[in-house]
């Protein structure tokens, strides 16, 4: 997704003088035809993530839309306070698109793994956050959304779904609506192992690439049916709990730290979030709600 | 004392007594800095958001009323409002507030980001090839943040020449974590960096008037409390304390001294 993240930057750029690209030491050779372009509106900062949430506040202060670019963890963990007070609070635009999603940098270890980001930061006020699941989801919600007017979130990840799905901000993707019991609902890339996973099952299946506003609309047209979270991150099941009164599961994230390293499959083998295991969750629950019924 | 800077001083007294909220030490030292920025920057109180206009960005954004007392001597709003400081419904809380307050760029509270903006600022306005200048105010204890270093040396990197930081070097933190020759860590920074008397207005415009090639720093030595000597010796107590009417009394024949 970053070569993609460049593409269509580099072509609203083109056309839209008030973009500045912003990096923190990552993707620097990805930019270097950009920087070459435009010499005045792309910047390699350096490693200090904080300051660069507040720089690209100042920006956008004078009519600039920048776009904050490096790795997950440290761009919105580290930067909380930054994108809270000096973007939200203080009502700056800026695009914080980050790389290395959940468990992309696994082999790296527990201090490169980042999947509370969109669970804080749909917490505050106008923040919009984006989990583009594949290329051309990216491209479409960029588009859409880098002028906004609110800080907007872009989750990137090297390892997006290769399912083909029409997304639009802020509204979810009835991927499936068979009439079943039992309603999946998942976002982001791992929409791969969860379509894998219940291709047969009767299952409707329900995808987001938006987590924030998340789409009450959708979530309750199936809200008399057993809804299962399927998530590698946090975020998106309390996302669905802003509808009230629902019948939700989740498969999701374990409450200790993945110390494993390898890669992103590995991970996801080791807590469950594979294809195969993921069917088994889901076959175990259709089992209990045909019980219950 | 410059006398309209006193006139500023017993504004903060007389608000700060009426609203119960402190602060006055911090922004009894900033004072004089305030003045020689506004000064020297090109603003229009009729017309706060006018396109031409420098910014003013306070960092340490605690020395609110301070900035408010300076923001009415220079005409953004009427004097009297400065006594619903801190109030419910006022436009004037503690910490600034950019959507209430006519002259505030930035809503500022939290130590360390206000001049990280501030280069943000700067450098938008660089692109632009404005001749626009931004101006920010940061305190000693404020740099004891390490996102004030970072946006020092993004600011010297890029040598943004239309940015003028004020370091507020009043000792602040010299129960805890003390900065000792600031001027010489600023320069190690690859700043412009002037050293001059924090209350001495004259010299404080002279410093900001300056061309520089890079980001400019002036390290203001001030007195916490300047103007009073209640205040400035016993700083610590008066962090945020409001004055009872005889403390308040006691407060302004000092500063008439003065």
């Amino acid at each position: 997704m970053r070569k993609q993240f460049k593409d269509t930057v580099v072509e609203l750029a083109d056309r839209d003088e008030r973009i500045v690209v912003v990096l923190g030491d990552i993707s620097h050779f990805l930019f270097i035809p950009f920087q070459e372009k435009h010499p005045t509106r792309c910047y390699n900062m350096g490693i200090c993530e904080n300051a660069l949430v507040s720089i690209a506040a100042g920006l956008c202060s004078q009519g600039f839309h920048p776009f904050v670019h490096t790795i997950a963890p440290f761009i919105t963990e580290r930067s909380l306070e930054q994108i809270k007070l000096d973007l939200c609070y203080n009502r700056f635009g800026a695009n914080i698109v980050s790389t290395g999603a959940s468990f992309d940098y696994a082999w790296d270890g527990a201090t490169h793994h980042c999947y509370t980001d969109m669970a804080i930061l749909r917490l505050l006020p106008r923040m919009e956050v984006l989990q583009p699941g594949s290329k051309t989801e990216l491209d479409t919600l960029i588009r859409s959304q880098y002028n906004s007017g609110n800080p907007t979130y872009f989750r990137l990840s090297d390892f997006g779904h290769p399912h083909d799905v029409p997304v639009k901000f802020g509204k979810g993707n009835i991927l499936k609506d068979s009439g079943a019991k039992v309603t999946v609902m998942t976002a982001g890339p791992i929409l791969g192992n969860v379509m894998e996973a219940c291709a047969d099952l009767p299952v409707n299946l329900v995808y987001f690439s938006t987590i924030k506003p998340i789409d009450k609309e959708i979530i309750e047209r199936f809200r008399h049916t057993q809804i299962l979270v399927v998530h590698d991150a946090f975020g998106l099941l309390e996302a669905i709990h802003e509808v009230p009164d629902l019948r939700v599961s989740c498969l999701g994230l374990p409450d200790q730290f993945c110390v494993w390293y390898g890669t992103v499959h590995d991970i996801r083998k080791m807590i469950s979030l594979d294809p195969g295991s993921i069917r088994n969750w889901l076959q175990k629950k259709l089992a209990a709600t045909e019980n219950h019924c | 004392m410059n006398l309209a800077c006193k006139e500023i001083r017993r504004n903060i007294l007389r608000a700060s007594r009426a609203s119960g909220h402190g602060h006055i030490p911090t922004t009894f030292s900033v004072i004089e800095m305030l003045c020689a920025v506004y000064e020297t920057m090109k603003f229009d109180p009729a017309r706060p958001d006018w396109p031409e206009r420098d910014l003013f960005v306070l960092s340490k954004g605690h020395a609110a009323l301070g900035f408010y007392s300076v923001l009415a001597h220079y005409g953004f709003f009427k004097p009297e409002e400065l006594m619903t400081y801190g109030a419910f419904q006022s436009r004037l809380g503690c910490h600034p507030d950019r959507l209430k307050v006519p002259g505030v760029e930035l809503s500022t509270g939290s130590l360390g980001h206000g001049v990280a903006v501030a280069v943000g600022m700067a450098l938008a306005l660089r692109i632009q090839n404005s001749p626009r200048r931004v101006f920010t105010l940061i305190g000693d204890g404020e740099s004891n943040e390490g996102m004030v270093w970072e946006a020092v040396m993004v600011a010297a990197n890029l040598r943004l020449a239309n940015l003028a930081i004020l370091y507020d070097n009043n000792g602040s933190q010299r129960r805890s974590l003390p900065i000792p020759n600031p001027t010489e860590r600023f320069k190690a920074f690859g700043c412009d960096t002037l050293e001059v008397d924090g209350h001495d207005l004259e010299a404080l415009k002279a410093a900001l008037a300056k061309p520089a090639t890079t980001v400019k720093v002036v390290v203001g030595n001030a007195i916490k409390g300047c103007g009073c000597p209640t205040l400035a010796a016993n700083m610590f107590e008066w962090h945020r304390k409001s004055p009872n009417p005889e403390q308040f009394e006691q407060f302004m024949k000092e500063l008439e001294a003065a």
